[in-house]
Order: C-alpha cells, then structure tokens, then sequence
C-alpha cells in the first residue's frame, strides 16, 4: 500500500485525522449543502487516489440502496411542515428534508470510510498512533479489527465452496432456509473467526506483546505533499461547516 | 540473565490434561536438553508433541486452559509462573498453522512486530527484519499483504517473524507441513547454521524425520503423551520400523486405461500475471495424479478448477457424465459444519449409529464422537473430512495436502482408502510436498512452477526435473 496514488500517499494520520474531520461535521452540522459538498469531496478524492468515477459509484451502489431505505423510512415517519401528500401516506417537507439528509449523512460517512480502509495502511497508522503517544494496544485493537475483513471474506468464500462439494443447498426463500443457512454460514465462519481470535492471541503473546509499556515504532513515515492536500480537504469541510451553522443553510 | 547463563531445559515429571478430555495429552514426561542441543519430537498424531511445545513456551495453561503437574525449568529456573509474553524472549514457538500466527497486514511488518515489542532501537529492528527475510529466501514478499501469500510463502513469513526475535530457545511445530521441497532444505540449512553458529537450542516437531537430516538431531518419540523411544543424534533409523514418515513401499500402481474422466483442454490461471499457461491433461478412470511444485505454483488452484470451484481464464474442462466430485481441503476447518463428530460424519448422509461408529473406528477417530470436531487436532480434523468427502463415494476425488500432520499409520490409512475409490474406477488428484511419496503413489506427476509445465510418469518427471537443477524435487534427495 506505500505506492499508489493520492490519499495511498499521504501519511495514514493524515488519512485518519481527515476522516475524523469529515465525519464530524456530518454529523455535527444538519446541513444538505454541507453533506453533498463533502461527499463531492470524496469522490473526488476517490478519483485522485485511483478509482475511476464510474468503479467510484459501483462501489457504492449497496450502500446507496440503504440510503434510499434510509430516505423512504424517514419521509414516510416524519411528519412536519407543508404537507406535499396526505394519501395514501402523509409525506411532509419536513420528512423529505430529514430523509436526505440522514441518507446524504450515511453515504458520506460509509464512502469516506471505505476510502479510508482502501488507502490506508493500517500497520502504518499503528505506528503513526504510537507516534503520537496513543498506547500501543488500542493501536493495535485497531489493526487486528482490519485484519479479520480479509479474513472473513476468504472464509466466507471457502465455506460456500465447501458447502458446494458437500453438497449443502443454502438458500434464504423461507426462514426456515434462512435458519439453515446462517448454521451452515455463518456459525463455521464465526467458529473460525473466534479460533482465529485465540490463536491469534497466542501469537501475539509470543513475540512479546505487552511485555513492555511502550514499543518501537520501526517504519519510517515519508512525508508526502499529499498529507497537505489531504489535510486541506480536511480544512475546507470544517470551515465549510463552520460557515454554514453560521449561516444557517438548510 | 548473563548471556553466559547456560540454558539446559530441565522437563520433569510433565503432565497435562485438557479440560475436554478424559486423558492425559501428556503423561509424566521428562527430558534434559542441554543449551545448543538440536532435538526432533515425532510420534503419532495426537501423542502429545503439539501441548509439549505449547507447555515449553507457556501457553499452557496460562492461554489454553489445562491442569498441568510436573515442572519445566530454563537455565534452572522454574517456568511455572512466568507470563508468556516474558518467556518469549527466551522461548520462540513457530506454530503448525501459519495463519493462525500472522497478525498484521504487511510481510515487513510482521517480521519486525516481535523486536518492536522488545522495545529496540528502530536500526537493529530494520536489521532484523532485513535479515529474517533473506534468511528464509522471502526479501522479495516484504512488502505483500499477508492475507495474499501462498500457504508455504506464509509458513516461511512465520519462521522469519520468530527468527527475528533471536531467542535462546527455538520450537518448530512442524515447520514443513506448508513448506515445498526447496524450502524445507532451505529451511533447515538455515536452521543448521543458526543451531552452530548462535549455539542455539532447536526443539523440532516433525511427521518427515527425513527432513531434518540436514539437523542431524536426537530423535524422542512419544506415544500417548509418554517417551517410547530415544535415539541418539545421526543414529541411522528404520523409519518404518519407528513408525515415522520417510521411505515407502507401496506396490506399484496399474496402468491406468479406463475411460476419460477428465479432460482439461488449455487453461490458463494466474493472478496478475499467469502463473501457467495452456495446461492440457487427460484423466482416465483408474489413475492417480499426483501434483507437485514450488509455493505459489497454483496447484490448489489447479484442483478448484478441476472441482467446478472457479473458472479458468481460458480453454476448457470437460467432466465425463456421473462424475462425483469430492474435495478434501488444505484447511480442514473450512469444511467442518456440525457441532459434534458424529453429526458431522452424519450430515448428508444419514446412516444408523452403527455405520458412524465403524466409519469413525476407521477414521481413527473412536471415542471422538461426542467431541467439537474443530477442537481435535488438525491431523484428526483432517481425516475427519477424509471420512465425510468418501462417505460421498466420489469418483473424482481431489486431495489438497492431506499428508500434514499425519503420521505413517494415518497416511497408509488415506492412501489405502485412495486406492479403494481409483480401484473401483475413480480418479484421484492429489497435492502433496511429500516427494517420495508422490514417486511410490502416482500413475503420473504434474510439475507447476512459474512458466514450467512437466507432465509424464514419475521417472520420467523426476529426470527431467533433475536435468533442470531442482533436485530438492527428485525422491533421492529425500531417500
């Protein structure tokens, strides 16, 4: 992960503080102007750091189905201000304004951190905590969280093949079936994960961690104009922020 | 401690009972390892050498809960209450399963996780790491994601992250199993050096004493967690007769001539970049293939591809009508579903309590039946799923690196129920690192290296793969 492009560059405090910054303003200002500045944001940091714009929204594409649920639940349970349809279902400006503006604030959130997780090295972030005086094991909680993605996608994968030459039929077209598949799927998969967790665990003990209160930080973090840029971005969403709760944009 | 301090091992008395069990998986064992010694432990699978090494480097009961008597002692100091953390800057275990041991994402980093834990000066720990991956011939993965090596690729990743440590102590839990011929000669040539030269203790758990010729070691064999044997080092041992892997007599394969079973027209397979190109074989009722190579040749990928698993980039494969796939996996855990052994003997094939019991009696697996089948070691997990893939009855039958963690008497059992599917017109494809075993078993042998393709009879392979060089390939070489 230390070639790439954009946001691959920048130093991973830079890339963490930035999503910090990013997801703090989400949420800490209701504003639709505000969220779907930030989300052009990240696409098109996104696009900087490699992705074409079209793999960009593909990727998103699941997420954006949730939003839209997301969307639909609260226009159809938030009933405030002028009234645009009183049957069958009561939809109020006040519902839609909710709506995409929790659906807006899921989307930003959810793309901006798979940005994050796509270029950040999280071994490198560890350190970069440690360098910041952050203790080392919740460094460390953090990279072992990201260690068990690929993990679980490469189980998942070998389960359902191994569900195939057993010939165990997984389907989700009753509960009954949806039972059957989650015993079949997803407990061996969690039985691995937890195994995993264990022995992981004795692993880490035996190359004596937390022996010591403190450990070496070994890697050293190239500085990169990118970490400018990056926090740049970071910079703009804040006064970007900061100006609209001014301003009190919708 | 003064480095002066000698480090003699004193075991005394050593017993061990898990919690789930109504044995001993150690039963009053005791030995003396003087600092420097090299001593291999092999015996049975399930005899106890894996709770041994875990014992030896503490995470016995302090991590897996067990009662434990007896004593371990290191330059005469009693390990009973000493944190595995604190033991491993004596004591480094390389575990049996390399991906039960990786914790970070990066291969650099996790070579250098264990000496930034020992708080050094961030040059010696880049020193380190530097040499740990030439040491073990993978400077060139430093900078892959983990979760991207190959079984054998992490195995060596798993050793170099250990070897970093510079531990006065070294406990290989079958450091082969994952490893192709090339690495295992490379590995303990390594090993040898580091033995002589930093005069340090190497306690090795190994099924292939054959491949710890290079060690020369003195040789313990246990049985039912007690020592049963002790064989001095270089003594001469009749493998067999010691009940070891090594030489094989197995009778000569027929010829194969059935019918087609298989017919593999020029696929190709390779992640970024193929890995080999135009592979074309047909598979006939009655014969055994048997895959060799280097780590990373795509030999399991071959068998997904032979199973319907995943598609080739080109050509095609053509399956004859009636044919019964069934793949035992390099991880046996992946096919493991049900919460006891018997269910899972059970499941999708429902037969009454009494054929179980003789399918478990015949797995070596009796008196496991109530037990989780993901709590018994992996040798028995993996005759586990042995037992489950035939009780399919496949006439394909595909085998991805069964032979880990067996011992001989577990091996001639697969091999036997191998030769009972090809004997009733079934196919077997088999994976293995177990080259004199590939040369007494195989009607064929397939080569996969990068951009090498050798397929033929086994001496017919065996010669060429000598003219090329690769000796650690050929059976001689491990004879």
């Amino acid at each position: 992960m230390t070639g790439g492009r954009g946001l691959h560059r920048s130093s991973p405090m830079t890339n963490f503080v930035l999503l910090l910054a990013l997801v703090g303003v989400v949420l800490a200002v209701p504003s639709l102007i505000v969220e779907g500045a930030i989300l052009l944001g990240v696409a098109c940091l996104a696009i900087t750091s490699g992705d074409r714009p079209a793999q960009f929204f593909r990727r998103l594409r699941f997420v954006t189905l949730f939003a839209l649920v997301l969307f639909i639940a609260q226009a159809l349970s938030i009933h405030t201000g002028q009234v645009f349809v009183t049957s069958p279902v009561r939809i109020t400006a006040g519902g839609l304004l909710a709506g995409a503006r929790m659906a807006l604030r899921f989307l930003v959130i959810l793309s901006a951190s798979a940005l994050f997780v796509r270029t950040t090295d999280p071994d490198r972030l560890a350190q970069g905590l440690i360098r910041a005086g952050i203790p080392y094991r919740y460094g460390y909680l953090f990279i072992l969280a990201l260690r068990f993605v690929p993990f679980f996608q490469d189980e998942l994968r070998s389960v359902r093949e191994a569900q195939r030459v057993r010939g165990i039929k997984v389907s989700v077209r009753s509960p009954r079936r949806i039972a059957h598949a989650a015993r079949y799927t997803f407990v061996p998969v969690l039985v691995s994960g937890l195994h995993r967790v264990d022995s992981i665990a004795i692993s880490m003990k035996g190359r004596c961690f937390g022996l010591y209160s403190r450990r070496t930080a070994s890697r050293e973090e190239p500085q990169s104009g990118w970490s400018l840029v990056a926090l740049g971005v970071g910079g703009l969403a804040v006064a970007l922020a900061i100006v609209a709760a001014r301003g009190r944009w919708i | 401690m003064p480095s002066s301090e000698r480090f003699d091992i004193a075991i005394s008395k050593l017993s061990v009972r898990y919690p789930d069990r109504d044995s001993d998986a150690l039963v009053g064992f005791s030995e003396t390892i003087a600092e420097g010694e090299v001593v291999a432990i092999a015996g049975p699978s399930g005899c106890g050498k894996t709770t041994l090494c875990r014992t030896l480097a503490g995470f016995v009961p302090s991590m897996i809960p067990a009662a434990v008597s007896g004593d371990v002692c290191l330059g005469g100091e009693s390990l009973r209450n000493v944190a595995p953390e604190a033991l491993a800057t004596r004591i480094g275990l390389v575990q049996q399963d390399p991906d039960a041991q990786i914790c970070t994402l990066s291969a650099w980093q996790e070579v250098a996780f264990g000496p930034e834990n020992l708080c050094l000066p961030a040059p010696e720990v880049r020193a380190r790491v530097e040499r740990g991956l030439a040491e073990l011939g993978i400077a060139h993965l430093r900078d892959r994601v983990t979760t991207t090596l190959s079984g054998g690729e992490k195995q060596r990743l798993a050793i170099a992250s250990i070897l970093a440590m510079e531990p006065r102590v070294l406990l290989f839990d079958e450091p082969t199993a994952n490893l192709d011929p090339r690495g295992v000669q490379a590995l303990f040539a390594t090993l040898s050096d580091f033995g002589r030269t930093e005069k340090r203790t190497l306690v090795v758990i190994e099924h292939r004493i054959d491949a710890l010729r290079a060690l020369a070691p003195r040789l313990v064999l246990l049985d039912h967690g007690e020592t049963v044997e002790r064989y001095p080092a270089r003594e001469r041992i009749d493998y067999a007769e010691a009940g070891l892997r090594g030489a094989w007599a197995l009778p000569a394969p027929e010829t194969a001539s059935g019918s087609p079973r298989i017919v593999v027209d020029r696929i190709s397979f390779g992640y970024d970049e193929a890995l080999w190109r135009d592979l074309s074989f047909t598979l006939r009722e009655g014969e055994v293939l048997v895959v060799i190579g280097p780590n990373g040749g795509g030999k399991t990928s071959l068998l997904r591809l032979l199973a319907g698993l995943a598609s080739s980039r080109t050509g095609t494969i053509e399956r004859s009508r009636g044919t019964q796939v069934g793949f035992v996996f390099q991880h046996p855990h992946h096919q493991i579903f049900e919460r006891t052994v018997r269910q899972e003997i059970k499941l999708g094939n429902p037969r009454d309590a009494g054929g179980v019991d003789a399918e478990l009696l015949d797995a070596r697996l009796a008196g496991l039946d109530d037990a989780v089948p993901l709590s018994l070691s992996l040798g028995e997990q993996r005759r586990l799923t042995m037992a489950t893939t035939l009780a399919r009855r496949p006439n394909l039958l595909l085998l991805d690196e069964p032979f880990i963690g067996q011992d001989r008497r577990n091996v001639l059992w697969m091999i036997s129920r191998l030769r009972e599917v090809v004997a009733a017109g079934g196919t077997a494809v088999l994976v293995t690192h177990d080259i004199p075993l590939a040369a007494a078993l195989a009607d064929r042998v397939l080569y996969l290296d990068r951009g090498v393709q050798l397929l033929g009879p086994p001496d017919e392979v065996f010669g060429r793969l000598r003219d090329l060089g690769e000796i650690a390939f050929t059976p001689e070489t491990w004879s």
